[in-house]
């Protein structure tokens, strides 16, 4: 007998349908056959569905076993078809007769099998999830931790499964499984465990003040200076400051770690807005993504977070010139022998620059031992199309030893992280309400005919920018990236146009070279 | 010596029979032989047609049976099984019969396992 059952690939963040078909054959020796370019994983699905049915109580049909996953030319990878493949035996063989009230056509199938009979947690729920959605009446049947990652979408009946038996009990019609509610659209209340206060800082306001800028607007952001003044640090403040993520981002993000199996158990949505801090020893594969199967790599796991490389120039120069892409077009895509594909990757780019090798280049007391051809050489490390994309450029110089005594004096007027966050919120808020209507979220990612219809200059601030320009001989480019923080900087004392002082502070974090 | 074997594999394969009766299986052929060997029992085991392959130990000095049937054995039978079920169309397996004698020909133990190939 025939059985066929409706379960989906994921090739990137792109799904395909896969159908299924299980016959079990009525002469011929007994064997268990998996055509449809099968992986590894998927080959020992067979050992697993075996040993599985046998578990949960069933006899496992000493019969002629064939299975096809259509469409037969796309390669099939992961453990996701041990369900479908174990409910489709089932059936095909005789074990049990599926009822009426089941509709196999308009139920999709996707789970990882243990030895047990269990479900196992299986990436890539979100994406089934949607897929069903654009059909109407679809149900999907996944494995019970993982199912909350389906619960943020709409308009398709979720039911958890823990257990095969389970399962069984719900196909024969012997007791329903009970579909999994929606949440109701209470504000979760976001748990950040903050590493360093901004306040634990000792001085670099400007810094601060930088960071603060970076966090509402998405600029990127350049730290120079000496060894052991805070930049890491700095950086590290920023998860603390960072907003939290709105409806439609989260589902973003949640959309990306759900492919890369990172969402944990249980968990619904990431909530977190993603802080990525890869070593500098990455790979390039790594960082972009990669792999024969390519996983989404570190610039997509920043997705509308941030990705910060401290120790920059150390990257090495193939892995940094990598990033240009996902730089200028917030995505990135990959391509593979397998095929093409492609990921979201809009990130903030935090990075961390010594100024020579030594790291005391123009330090006020202590003397650079570096040549000048080290420190040539250590600058070309990054190249122009990428510094081209930095924003946001500051200095952190040493501290003055009075700012580092420990007096309480000192930290009275020092900005702390709940504060900066308040200000951040609400220029994000302002942004949010001024792109509803575009594909963007903030002001960093604006076009150039975006920041004609958003920036709202006053004449003042236009001339200052005019005459800036005309001083420091600025790149059309640098001249729309100085109107883009000024707007951030404007909403960040949520005024709605933007004035010279506004103007005035965005200039201070051009970059010199 | 050789002589002395094929007696011992006669008496296992007789031992077997009696065992496969006793189980409600019936048997159609013994020693079927095509070119690419012989298979010691056909027997039908409800609709389905049962390969067996005897094998027989005398004491436990070189091993177990079951150790003496591997896959190059298991192919051999498949082959020959699948001539034989070339104008046939019903279910079928292949069976193996592990048995172990003592130094006088006297059962120790009989294991049938079903389904091997």
């Amino acid at each position: 007998m025939l059985t066929k059952i409706c379960s989906i690939a994921n090739i990137g963040l792109e799904t395909i349908p896969v159908i299924v078909e299980v016959d079990v054959a009525q002469s011929g020796f007994p064997g268990f056959t998996i055509v449809g370019l099968a992986s590894k994983a998927v080959e020992e699905a067979k050992e697993r569905v075996k040993t599985a049915i046998i578990n949960s109580g069933l006899e496992f049909p000493s019969k002629k076993i064939t299975v096809n996953l259509a469409p037969a030319d796309l390669p099939k990878d992961g453990a996701a078809y041990d369900l479908p493949i174990a409910v489709g035996v089932l059936i095909a063989g005789g074990q049990i007769t599926a009822s009426p009230a089941v509709n196999l056509k308009r139920t999709f199938f996707y789970g990882e099998l243990s030895l047990d009979g269990t479900l196992r947690p299986t990436r890539g729920i979100l994406l089934l999830a949607l897929h069903a959605q654009k059909k109407r009446n679809t149900t999907i049947i996944v494995p019970m931790p993982s199912a909350n990652e389906a619960t943020n979408v709409s308009g398709i009946k979720i039911l958890p499964v823990k257990t095969l038996t389970r399962l069984i009990r719900h196909i024969t019609a012997g007791q329903f499984i009970i579909p999994l509610k929606r949440p109701k659209a209470k504000k979760v209340t976001e748990k950040i465990i903050i590493e360093f206060d901004l306040n634990e800082i000792a001085g670099q306001e400007l810094a601060k003040r930088a960071l603060t800028i970076t966090a509402a607007g998405g600029h990127n952001l350049l730290m120079w200076g000496p060894p052991g003044t805070g930049k890491t640090m700095l950086a590290r403040a920023l998860p603390g400051i960072l907003p939290p993520l709105t409806d439609r981002e989260a589902l973003e993000v949640t959309r990306v770690y759900s492919v890369a199996g990172l969402v944990s158990p249980g968990e619904a949505v990431i909530q977190k807005r993603p802080f990525r801090a890869p070593h500098h020893g990455v790979s390039a594969a790594g960082l972009i993504g990669g792999g024969s199967n390519p996983l989404p790599g570190e610039v997509s796991l920043a997705h509308l977070g941030v990705l910060f490389l401290d120790e920059m120039p150390e990257f090495q120069r193939s892995v940094l010139e990598s990033l240009r892409q996902p730089m200028e077009d917030g995505t990135i895509e990959i391509v593979r022998a397998k095929g093409h594909v492609r990921y979201p990757a809009s990130f903030t780019l935090i990075a961390a620059v010594n100024p020579c090798p030594c790291g005391y280049y123009g330090h006020p007391k202590r003397e650079c031992k570096c040549s000048e051809r080290q420190i040539a050489k250590y600058h070309h490390r990054i190249s122009g199309p990428i510094i081209d994309r930095i924003d946001l450029s500051v200095s952190v110089a040493a501290v003055e030893t009075e700012k580092l005594s420990l007096t309480r004096q000192n930290e009275i007027n020092r900005l702390s992280s709940k504060e900066a966050k308040e200000l951040v919120v609400k220029a994000r808020q302002i942004q949010t309400k001024r792109f509803a209507q575009s594909a963007i979220y903030t002001n960093s990612q604006m076009r150039n005919r975006d920041v004609k219809r958003f920036a709202s200059l006053t004449s003042d601030a236009e001339n200052l920018l005019k005459i800036a320009a005309d001083r420091f001989d600025l790149s059309a480019r640098s001249y729309f990236r100085l109107i883009k923080v000024a707007r951030t900087i404007a909403d960040l004392e949520t005024e709605e146009k933007i004035l010279p002082r506004h103007m005035a502070e965005a200039l201070q974090y051009k970059q010199n070279t | 010596m050789k002589k002395f074997n094929r007696a011992t594999g006669r008496l296992a394969e007789d031992m077997a029979t009696d065992a496969l009766l006793k189980n409600g299986f019936k048997i159609i052929q013994r020693n079927y032989a095509n070119r690419y060997g012989e298979i010691d029992i056909i027997a039908k085991d409800g609709e389905t047609v049962v390969f067996i392959e005897v094998k027989a130990k005398t004491g436990n000095r070189f091993g177990t049976p079951e150790e003496m049937i591997n896959r190059k054995k298991l192919t051999k039978i498949r082959q020959m099984a699948e001539i034989y079920m070339s104008d046939k169309n019903s279910l079928c397996r292949i069976d193996v019969v592990a048995i172990i004698l003592n130094n006088n020909k006297q059962l120790v133990s009989l294991s049938h396992y079903r389904n091997v190939y």
